[in-house]
C-alpha cells in the first residue's frame, strides 16, 4: 500500500466506495480501511470515525489503529472534545494544538489523554448529512505540521464518503431508515468488542490480537466482520474454525 | 425521548402504559422476549391487536419480530400493503383481518446480545418521524438493559441506567466476552456478573473491566456476587 501513489490511493478509495454502493458490503471493514487510507493520504498518525447515537453521544465505529489505547482516545470524546463540537455545529476544526491551553481548555481531559498518547495536533471533520452532522472524523498527528487547504478538502471528502457508506441504503430517503442504519453500525461495533473478548479468553491472548485473527478469518472467507462477530457472540459459529493468532 | 424514558422508569412492573404507544405515534406496542432457541414469549401487549399479532407470529413461525430477533436489525415496514407476498407468505394473508398497516420491530440488543423485540403497530401506513424513531430506539435500549440476563428475568433499571454510561467503552464489551467464556454464561449474564462485581466492590465497571481484560481479575463460576444477591443487599 505504501508503494502506491497518492492518486492511486485516492482512486482505490473511490473504487471501494462504488463497490459499496452496489454490493452487500462490510461497513465496519470499509470504514476501517477508509481510516487507514486517511492516515496515508493525509500523512497523519491515527484516524477515528465516530458516530452519534440517538441521545447525541458519540461512539467509535472504526479506527485506523484498533489497539485499545487508541480506541480509548476516541471513546473519551463520548461527552467532550472537538468531535462533539464539530458534530453539534457541523463545522470542521483543523490544526488544533493539543499543547495550547487557550485551545484545549474546553476539553482538558481529552487533550491530556491525546498528549499522553503522544499526539500534538488534531483535526476534526463532520460527517455531513444535509444540514446536520451524524458524526465526525478525527485525525491525530504526533508532529505539528499544519494540514494544508487541499489536504483539508480531501479530508472532508473522505469524511463525506464515510457518511455515504453509512447511509448507502437511502432508497426511501427516510429518516427512520437512516437512523436504523446508524444504530446498526453502533451495534456492530459493540458486537465486535464482545467477540474480541470471547476469542481473547479462548486463546489466552489479548483483544487486539484477537481482532487481527477475526479480521483475517473474515477476509479469507469473505464474511462481514460484524456478521462473524455476531455468530461468535450468539454461539452459532464454532470458534475452533478460526486460526489462532 | 425523556418523556418516554420517564414513563418507562416510572413503571416498576413489567407493563408500559398506552401513553408510550401514543408518544411513539403508534396504536399499540408489544414486547416479546427470546427464550431458549428460536422461541419467544410475549411479555406484554397494549391491546388486542398487538396480542393477535404476536400470537400469529408465534403460531406461524414467521414475521418481522422473528426476523429482528434473528438478525439483530430493525425491521421497519411502514406500508404493510407494499410488502412482497413472499416475504412472510403465511403471515401476510393472516394479517388481512387486523387493523395493521405499519409494523416496526426493533431488537432489544446490546451488541450481539439480543434479548427480545419491541413491536409497534399502526393502522395507518407511514414512516416514523426522526423523533419517534429516536424515542423507539431509546425505549428498546432501556428494555434491552432491563432484560439483559435473558429468560425474561428482570433487573433493576435504575442500576441499568448507571450501566448505560459505561457502555461506550470498548473494554467493557471485551470483558463481557471474556467473562462469558470464563464463567460459561451467555454474554448478557456475563455483563450482569461484571456489573454485580463492580457494585459489590464499590468500583466503577470500567475499572473492573480493565482488570478482567488485563487478566488481573478472574471471576469464579460460583461467586457470591451474583446479580440478584447483589441487588438484594442494595435494596
Amino acid at each position: 500500500m505504501t508503494s502506491m501513489s497518492r492518486e492511486q490511493q485516492v482512486s482505490e478509495v473511490f473504487v471501494q466506495v462504488a463497490d459499496s454502493l452496489i454490493d452487500d458490503f462490510d461497513l465496519i471493514e470499509f470504514l476501517e480501511q477508509l481510516s487507514v487510507h486517511c492516515v496515508t493520504l493525509l500523512d497523519v498518525s491515527a484516524v477515528g470515525i465516530l458516530l452519534a447515537s440517538e441521545n447525541d453521544r458519540l461512539h467509535t465505529v472504526a479506527a485506523s489503529d484498533e489497539t485499545t489505547q487508541v480506541l480509548e482516545l476516541f471513546v473519551i470524546q463520548h461527552d467532550q472534545g472537538p468531535c462533539l463540537d464539530s458534530y453539534r455545529d457541523g463545522a470542521a476544526r483543523t490544526n488544533i494544538d493539543l499543547n495550547d491551553p487557550s485551545v484545549t481548555h474546553a476539553w482538558p481531559a481529552f487533550a491530556e489523554r491525546a498528549r499522553m498518547s503522544g499526539f500534538r495536533t488534531s483535526h476534526v471533520f463532520p460527517l455531513r448529512l444535509r444540514d446536520r452532522a451524524v458524526g465526525a472524523m478525527n485525525l491525530f498527528h504526533t508532529g505539528s505540521q499544519p494540514l494544508t487547504a487541499p489536504d483539508a478538502s480531501l479530508a472532508q471528502a473522505l469524511a463525506d464518503i464515510a457518511t455515504i457508506a453509512l447511509l448507502q441504503q437511502r432508497d426511501l430517503g427516510q429518516e427512520q431508515r437512516e437512523k436504523a442504519q446508524l444504530q446498526h453500525a453502533l451495534t456492530s461495533r459493540i458486537t465486535i468488542e464482545q467477540a474480541k473478548g470471547i476469542l481473547a479468553e479462548r486463546w489466552n491472548t489479548n483483544p487486539d490480537l484477537a481482532f487481527d485473527a477475526l479480521r483475517a478469518y473474515a477476509r479469507t472467507h469473505q464474511l462481514r466482520i460484524s456478521d462473524l462477530a455476531r455468530e461468535i457472540v450468539d454461539q452459532t459459529l464454532d470458534t475452533a474454525h478460526i486460526p489462532r493468532p | 425521548m425523556s418523556e418516554i424514558l420517564r414513563a418507562f422508569h416510572a413503571e416498576r412492573g413489567s407493563r408500559l402504559s398506552d401513553g408510550c404507544a401514543s408518544t411513539l405515534g403508534m396504536d399499540q406496542l408489544s414486547v416479546s422476549l427470546a427464550l431458549e432457541g428460536p422461541t419467544t414469549e410475549t411479555l406484554w401487549t397494549t391491546g388486542e391487536t398487538s396480542t393477535s399479532f404476536e400470537d400469529l407470529q408465534f403460531t406461524l413461525g414467521e414475521g418481522p419480530g422473528l426476523d429482528a430477533l434473528r438478525t439483530g436489525r430493525a425491521v421497519l415496514e411502514h406500508d404493510v400493503s407494499a410488502v412482497a407476498a413472499g416475504r412472510w407468505p403465511v403471515l401476510l394473508p393472516a394479517l388481512a383481518g387486523l387493523p395493521i398497516q405499519a409494523v416496526f420491530c426493533l431488537p432489544l440488543a446490546l451488541g450481539g446480545i439480543t434479548v427480545g423485540v419491541l413491536t409497534a403497530l399502526r393502522s395507518i401506513p407511514g414512516p416514523m418521524t426522526g423523533q419517534q424513531m429516536n424515542d423507539a430506539m431509546a425505549l428498546a435500549a432501556a428494555l434491552a438493559l432491563r432484560y439483559l440476563g435473558g429468560d425474561g428475568e428482570q433487573f433493576d433499571t435504575r442500576a441499568g441506567g448507571r450501566l448505560d454510561g459505561e457502555l461506550h467503552h470498548a473494554v467493557v464489551h471485551q470483558a463481557t466476552g471474556m467473562l462469558s467464556v470464563q464463567l460459561g454464561l451467555p454474554p448478557g449474564k456475563a455483563l450482569l456478573r461484571l456489573r454485580a462485581h463492580a457494585y459489590g466492590h464499590d468500583r466503577p465497571i470500567l475499572d473492573v473491566a480493565e482488570d478482567v481484560v488485563a487478566r488481573r481479575l478472574r471471576l469464579n463460576r460460583d461467586s457470591p456476587d451474583e446479580p440478584n444477591a447483589s441487588e438484594e443487599t442494595r435494596g
